[in-house]
């Protein structure tokens, strides 16, 4: 075998500390070494050019570079071996500048290290195999799950670049949660004129394939090619020939309780489900229609100016869909507010989580925009609470970050409909970053009838019922106690994981935090991507987030499919990764417990492990695993590595 | 006479050491102190592999036997792994090899686990530095009969 060594001096910075002759002798002498060449500037476009034509004339079978740092120009020197026609990886970096000659004082032991590394590099070079990565074509339809903010904003954004996007949404209406809300903190703007564009160019987006009333059922394949099973429920209208104008709904003698109200109204069987809910498209529930209990009621049918809108018989269907990657955008939900008996949800009528009181707030909400409680009234005195369960080590330690905010919208909007109302904010902690949300703060605290009581404890407060109204017990943090009566109570719950982001979790495979949420790849550099190729997180099934930092998600998901997954390109496969020796693996299975990245499978039939070389990242926690050595990684196998350490020490 | 009695004696002893360092982490944070030229001993060898999960117990056992004084594991902070949970596993094996070492009369100092993580030039030199230290004042490894290792094949290690 002949192998070739190129010493670079970068100038002075190695040469001064390492005599370039000395190492030169010494590697000569080293098993297999057939020349060492010195340059002076090797990533100089002349030093370049010499090495390259150099490697031409000497066709060595195996190359090592002693220079800088591999992470500088590793990739440089990869792409002169291919222009001299010889595998990239049949060559070794020793990093003899950042790690030896920058830091080692004595000239002499600077040399010694370096033909230490040098030597060490030779002997691992000759185990060095000549890799080829892999090219896969890529399916250019991107699935987004998930039809809020988030969703929204990368279904757009990947069609707008020409790619058609499916875009799954569970209920009949798209929008997510902000369609609940009427205005939005920070500066109480109108949440429809925010959000109507948006659907507006979605509904009339050509790429975009909108699918309501519709869960992913099932996943398979890898980045580059999924395929995904899609479940539709029957909307028992034709959204094709639905023109919207509602005539259906009036006549329906049947009523059920409206589940975006939170059951605070009905609706009719066939409703809008939500006032003003795009696509404008009513849908029956079929469980309160009265043809679930076998009669042939066709009143909405008759009503409805169009032939063949109505469609009785409507199916469940299964859909299929191929696609090369997914964008994870289902949302988030509230923590339940029953976990905390004290504070009375759900048993004295007055008391709401933040989402109930959104709707008591919106024109669209069951009062019409009354502010009024259960009884009719308007309230004397709104209580707040704020951290329901977040920032407490016993339910979320984390602070949801959006609370604070719309705490103080709802004190806003209380003041705007009631002038005269107090409103008390029970908190721990405030929380109001930002540039335009430190107003929030400052506009609460300027409200006279506004009052602010800080508590230690949210054991501390307790919500009982009295005179048919209610009374909020609590100890502030400085120890004294106090009750005041109030005949409305908001709770401010922690954002937490929706069941739906947890059952999506599992059917693709995404891992989640500690707290549930879908985790990131990486916390600051990377949380549009989760740890799955091809798998993209946007919104608040990532963490707690607003409708600012969701959408921003959103296009930053979108953007990682258009960047990462280009349509008419080829993905390309990186060669560092683990394989199976199938003779060898015993089918123990400890690799794939402890792959990171889902990448090692199972061949149940030959009883062997199988790794996706799509999904794996080449990281060899799984090689260092395997106890019966069937593993081995691509480029740091045990022989290169063994080579390197026994050669490096002599 | 303790061992480190031992090796105070042992003036101008130069241990050799080996430096399984992480490829995005503190391979980058050994640079990083490269960057800022601070000087440190010269006394460790580093095998770069992608993950500190990479590192295989059998690699650790097998520098001994061919003569290192320690052997130093450097990963990325926990809960910051490149490879999410490669330095967790890292962990893992090199409590294990504690109890093994020990079995071989191996001083638990001689096998040290830190964490490096890309921007900590400083705290790199720091760990090679103390770590040469120690084995200065530890002395030369006695070696007792280590486990032979075959390169290509089977092994016994989680």
């Amino acid at each position: 075998m002949k192998i070739g060594v190129y010493f670079c001096k970068c100038g002075t910075n190695v040469a001064d500390k390492i005599d370039p002759e000395k190492v030169q002798k010494k590697a000569l002498d080293f098993p297999g070494v057939a020349y060492c060449k010195t340059s002076e500037y090797l990533c100089s476009e002349e030093g370049k050019t010499f090495l390259v034509k150099d490697l031409l004339d000497e066709k060595p079978d195996r190359v090592v570079i002693a220079a800088c740092s591999p992470r500088d120009y590793e990739k440089t020197f990869r792409e002169c071996l291919s222009s001299a026609a010889i595998n990239p990886y049949l060559m070794q970096m020793v990093n003899v500048r950042e790690q030896v000659a920058w830091v080692t004082q004595d000239p002499a032991e600077a040399a010694k290290k370096a033909t230490a590394h040098i030597r060490g590099a030779v002997a691992r070079v000759g185990h060095q195999a000549p890799l080829e990565g892999r090219e896969l074509d890529i399916n250019p339809d991107v699935l987004v799950v998930g039809g809020g903010p988030a969703g929204l904003k990368a279904a757009l954004a990947v069609a707008r670049s020409g790619r058609k996007a499916v875009l799954v949404e569970k209920l009949p209406v798209l929008g997510g949660m902000p369609v609940l809300f009427e205005d939005l903190f920070p500066n109480l703007e109108c949440a429809p004129c925010m959000l109507e564009p948006v659907l507006a160019e979605i509904l009339q987006e050509k790429q975009v394939e909108i699918l309501t009333l519709s869960e992913v059922q099932e996943v398979v394949g890898y980045c580059g090619n999924f395929q995904v099973k899609i479940r539709q429920s029957p909307r028992y209208v034709d959204t094709l020939k639905c023109i919207g104008c509602g005539e259906c709904i009036n006549p329906c003698p049947q009523s059920t309780a409206n589940k975006l109200n939170f059951g605070l109204n009905e609706s009719k069987a066939i409703s809008f489900v939500l006032t003003g809910g795009l696509p404008n498209i009513p849908a029956i529930d079929f469980g309160a229609c009265q043809r679930s209990q076998a009669e042939d009621c066709q009143l909405c049918k008759a009503a409805c100016p169009v032939d063949g809108a109505i469609v009785f018989d409507d199916q469940e269907k299964t859909l299929e869909r191929s696609v090369g990657a997914i964008i994870l955008a289902v949302g988030s939900s509230l923590y339940d507010c029953t976990n905390f008996p004290a504070l009375a949800y759900g048993k004295i009528p007055n008391v709401y989580n933040s989402l109930e009181f959104e709707r008591l707030l919106s024109a669209t909400g069951p009062t019409g925009g009354k502010l009024v409680g259960r009884d009719g009234k308007p309230p004397e005195r709104v209580a707040i609470v704020h951290c329901v369960g977040s920032l407490d080590s016993k339910h979320q330690a984390y602070c949801s970050g959006v609370c604070c905010q719309y705490a103080f919208k709802f004190n806003q909007l209380v003041k705007r409909k009631l002038p005269e109302a107090r409103v008390t904010h029970l908190h721990r902690e405030l929380v109001t970053p930002g540039k335009e949300e430190f107003a929030l703060f400052e506009r609460a605290t300027a409200n006279s009838n506004a009052t602010f009581i800080r508590y230690q404890d949210l054991a501390d407060i307790e919500v009982v019922g009295k005179d048919g109204s209610s009374e909020v017990q609590y100890k502030e943090a400085s120890g004294e106690s106090g009750k005041i009566h109030a005949d409305m109570v908001v709770l401010c719950p922690a954002v937490v994981p929706s069941k739906t982001a947890k059952a999506l979790a599992v059917l693709c495979e995404v891992p989640q935090d500690k707290f549930g949420f879908l985790e990131e790849l990486h916390g600051r550099a990377d949380t549009a991507q989760s740890k799955i190729k091809g798998i993209y997180l946007a919104g608040g099934c990532q963490g707690p987030k607003d409708i600012q930092a969701s959408m921003n998600q959103g296009m930053a998901a979108a953007g990682h499919v258009l960047s990462q997954l280009p349509a008419g390109k080829k993905l390309q496969i990186d060669p560092v990764v683990a394989s199976v020796n199938e003779e060898v693996c015993s089918g123990c299975r400890v690799c794939g417990s402890v792959c990171p990245y889902k990448a090692i499978g199972f061949d149940a039939e030959r009883e062997v492990s199988i790794v996706n070389s799509v999904l794996c990242h080449g990281c060899g926690t799984c090689v260092a695993a395997c106890p019966s050595g069937a593993l081995d990684g691509y480029h740091f196998t045990r022989e290169q590595i063994l080579a390197e350490l026994e050669e490096v020490l002599q | 006479m303790t061992r480190t009695d031992e090796g105070k004696q042992r003036e101008g002893f130069e241990p050799k050491i080996v430096g399984f360092l992480c490829n995005w982490c503190s391979y980058a944070g050994a640079d990083k102190a490269g960057l800022s030229q601070t000087p440190y001993p010269p006394n460790v060898r580093v095998i770069k592999v992608m993950c500190s999960g990479r590192v295989d117990p059998q690699f650790v056992l097998q520098a001994y036997k061919k003569g290192v004084d320690g052997v130093l594991i450097l990963a990325r902070h926990f809960g910051d792994c490149h490879y999410k949970e490669g330095n967790f596993r890292a962990t893992q094996r090199h409590r294990m090899l504690l109890r093994l070492l020990k079995q071989q009369g191996i001083e638990a100092e001689r096998c040290r686990f830190d964490y490096v993580s890309a921007g900590e030039g400083e705290k790199f030199v720091q760990v090679i530095t103390e770590m040469t230290d120690t084995i200065k004042r530890l002395g030369p490894l006695r070696r007792k009969s280590l486990s032979p290792i075959d390169r290509k094949g089977a092994h016994h290690g989680y």
